[in-house]
């Protein structure tokens, strides 16, 4: 079986860097990812990346920023590492070829995002994640003699041993073949969790496998009510616009042509947070301004951008309003609508990526360290997956060099094997389809765990979840074969995703406040009395989700009213 | 809509491939071409049929996972992805054919699924840079002046599709290859290895049994990313220029 210092799963940005932290270490390294590298949903991270590079910023001024978008959840100390580390982070991008944009003089250019308090955005036009996806991606080949790839296998389960994670069960792709894998440290760099919504600006393969996975073995996930909605995604499809536009300072409109966000945030407008700008769209909608199909968009008017900018540094959304909403953006505003984005829970970490299981780490969308709190700033995931992956990788390594490989038995391959089995077994038509089930999960969600929440809808939420999960065990697959079986994954990740689902709809009915992107309308106020603290969600031994708390972390700024 | 699909079946690598054909109806005009084939898909599942396999992720165009090769084009009728292909650029009740991106340096994994890990070979053979240890230099301190930015944004922008390959009638990487060497040997942080980057990489496009160039310029007609046919200028001159160094390295990665 395959043995190694530190075993990745995943390889978007995350897993990559945390990859190149351990080789460079000098562990022996394995990537292990269900889809080839550099299709990793970090390629469609568009805005840019933070960091307090210029000589007016300070690192300190954006770990604020970063505590205010959290609405004070965040975690203080991890968010000082994130943002003190920022700045050589990104001159490493750059040194290894980031192709950052550049202003007239040839120096570096920073653009203005939402909640930030300068600008302090690093960006490649609107392709950020794509082109920093690709460099590292070519450092990951550079380094190929140290760092065993393996493109399209997918993880079914992590093995715990001695209480402990020693390594994972997984399958490859292509074949079917199952193998275990062994490993001095695992880190999970596998992304969040997208696909529990309907529509949602995540690719379909962001199906919170790696929540699942820590959650099955033992390890708690925190913060898991916490589900960003993203101001501007596509009102047809859900596609996101990139918050660049709103940066390169594009304004929002409601059907009486109001520049609407002067009222809910008069400072910042259009660049608040994204809960912030996102709950006042839904407003504005709800209240009978929407525009569009059924009034349920806002117009997002990037007109007032010089022409020439937008098709500079804007170039991939003038692309998808062509093609997906027959729009040419520089000539007329778009209809957009606040849609789901990003996951700021996951699994629960320290500032060196360790889960509370030892030998397990954790690194991106799905960890929570926690650095985003209620709401996750824009530009700040790309630096997330960047500085918390390589200290996972480092921190990785070093475990590693002290510990033994752990004796690894086949055992547990041969029950995910069974359970595969029984799933290629499931009589046809007895049960409903993997896609149905998804569907309903996807718009129960969205409908009941969305920008504006209350105990109804979510109880119900949690009903029709559970219903799933009984309806999802015989959910039958029209593939059974061996070769690149999609139906086979769809089913297990379709397990993955409701695990993730009940997580979020647990956690939301618990915090019985306002806060970040979890908005009670039966609790309005934030209440700092009860909820500063983080819930945590544990299994029980009955399979049922078991409810902690987990103190937020406080260095330096004390909470106060947030106002943008 | 209605149209007749012509689909490359294939159920291994190691299998005969033939075209099935499908009749679907009531498709939406605004469906993307992949939804017309989750559509199909579901209507086959439906039927207790086999399902075709393909490739996809974010459906938006940048991750460069979806690679179809319709009425002969890869990514079909547009100069865009896949996923940014509609039904409405096709004529109502027209027959479709789909297969996988063809070149033989791409192995089909599954029907419509290809293996093109050729590609990472090639940027194995040299396409980075390699950093040192010990400070990083100022990046204002090497300004890049806003005419190269572009050229090497233009040539960054590859997503690694692969329908350059599949377009060239000589099955040549010279686009992807060219979009490499543009990004990194323009660079002041590629200069390093800018002698024998070209020379390494071409040296393993050959070793993977891509083709030559004969200026055919299909590549850029294709791609999605727009990556302009310079950046094959670009490869031919630094291979050139590397030839021409006395500590020329060919073949050493660096």
């Amino acid at each position: 079986m395959p043995a190694h210092d530190v075993l990745i799963i995943g390889a978007g940005l995350a897993g990559q860097r945390a990859a190149l932290a351990a080789a460079q270490a000098g562990a022996t390294v394995a990537v292990l990812s269900k889809v080839h590298p550099v299709r990793s949903h970090s390629v469609a991270a568009a805005g840019g990346i933070n960091a307090a590079i210029a000589v007016e910023d300070d690192w300190r001024s954006h770990a604020y920023d970063t505590v205010k978008g959290s609405d004070f959840l965040g975690d203080q100390d991890a968010i000082e590492v994130m943002c003190a580390e920022a700045p050589a982070e990104v001159l490493h991008l750059e040194h290894i070829g980031v192709t950052f944009h550049r202003d007239e003089t040839g120096r570096l250019d920073l653009r203005a995002f939402g909640g930030a308090s300068i600008n302090r955005t690093a960006y490649v036009a609107d392709i950020t994640g794509q082109a920093i996806l690709h460099v590292l991606y070519e450092q990951l080949l550079r380094f190929g003699d140290r760092i065993d790839r393996y493109e399209e296998w997918f993880t079914t389960s992590l093995i715990v041993d001695d209480g402990g994670c020693a390594g994972v069960v997984a399958r490859d792709v292509r074949s079917g073949a199952m193998e275990v894998f062994a490993a001095k440290s695992v880190i999970l760099a596998c992304g969040g969790a997208g696909q529990c919504f309907k529509p949602t600006t995540n690719g379909l393969i962001c199906t919170g496998d790696g929540m699942a996975l820590a959650y099955r073995a033992g390890a708690p996930l925190m913060d898991m009510e916490m589900v960003q909605y993203h101001p501007t995604t596509l009102v047809e499809n859900g596609f996101l616009i990139t918050e660049g536009a709103r940066g390169e300072g594009a304004h929002l409109l409601n059907a009486d042509g109001e520049r609407f966000m002067e009222r809910y945030a008069p400072s910042k407008r259009e660049l608040a947070s994204r809960d912030v700008v996102s709950r006042a769209e839904q407003t504005e909608i709800d209240e009978g301004r929407g525009v569009g199909p059924d009034g349920r968009g806002i117009y997002l008017d990037i007109t007032v951008v010089p022409r020439r900018r937008t098709l500079e540094a804007l170039r991939e959304i003038v692309n998808i309003g062509r093609d997906f909403a027959g729009v040419d953006i520089t000539r007329e505003p778009i209809v957009i609508r606040p849609g789901q984005h990003y996951v700021m829970g996951g699994v629960r970490t320290d500032v060196h990526g360790r889960t509370p299981l030892d030998g397990l780490y954790a690194a991106g969308e799905v960890a929570c360290v926690s650095v985003h709190g209620g709401n996750r700033l824009g530009a700040n995931s790309l630096l997330d997956t960047l500085i918390f992956g390589r200290r996972a990788g480092e921190h990785a390594a070093a475990r590693a060099a002290g510990t033994r490989m752990p004796r690894v038995s086949r055992a547990p391959l041969h029950d995910d094997a069974r359970r595969i089995e029984a799933i290629l077994a499931r009589p046809a038509g007895a049960g409903r389809r993997v896609s149905e089930i998804k569907e309903e999960l996807g718009t129960t969600m969205n409908r009941h765990v969305a920008v504006f929440r209350d105990e109804g809808g979510l109880r119900t939420a949690l009903d029709v979840v559970r219903r799933l999960r009984e309806e999802a065990e015989s959910a039958a697959v029209d593939d059974r074969g061996t070769v690149f079986n999609q139906d086979v994954l769809g089913a297990i990740e379709l397990g993955c995703l409701l695990d993730c689902a009940e997580a979020m709809v647990v956690s939301a009915l618990e915090r019985r406040e306002s806060r970040g992107a979890q908005f009670r309308t039966d609790f309005p106020r934030r209440d700092d009395a009860e909820w500063l603290k983080h819930i945590t969600i544990t299994r029980d031994g009955d399979g049922a989700p078991r409810i902690g708390y987990a103190p937020v972390t406080i260095t330096r700024w004390e909470p106060e009213e947030r106002r943008y | 809509m209605r149209f007749t699909l012509e689909v490359w079946t294939q159920a291994s690598r190691d299998e005969e491939g033939h075209f099935e054909r499908y009749d679907v109806d009531g498709i939406d005009p605004d469906a993307s071409f992949l939804e017309m084939l989750d559509e199909l898909n579901a209507r086959l599942a439906a039927e207790g049929k086999r399902t075709i396999a393909f490739d996809s992720d974010c459906r938006e165009g940048i991750c460069g996972m979806c690679s179809l090769t319709i009425d002969g084009q890869p990514h079909g009728p547009n100069q865009v992805t896949t996923c940014q292909t509609f039904m409405r650029d096709f004529e109502d009740g027209a027959t479709i054919r789909v297969e996988p991106f063809r070149s033989g340096a791409f192995p089909v994994v599954r029907d419509l699924v290809t293996d093109r890990s050729a590609l990472d070979r090639i940027v194995q053979a040299g396409g980075y840079v390699t950093t040192k240890t010990g400070p990083k230099p100022d990046p204002n301190a090497a300004p890049v002046p806003p005419a190269v930015q572009q050229k090497v944004m233009d040539a960054a922008a590859c997503i690694g599709c692969g329908a350059c390959v599949a377009a060239c009638p000589n099955g040549a990487a010279m686009l992807f290859t060219g979009a490499k060497v543009t990004h990194f040997n323009l660079l002041p942080q590629g200069q390093p290895e800018r002698a024998s980057r070209a020379r390494s990489l071409v040296l393993a496009m050959d070793a993977e049994g891509f083709g030559g160039c004969t200026n055919y310029g299909e590549c850029a007609r294709v791609c999605p990313q727009e990556i302009p046919l310079d950046v094959i200028g670009m490869l031919n001159r630094e291979y050139r220029r590397g030839a021409r160094r006395e500590d020329d390295t060919v073949g050493t990665r660096t």
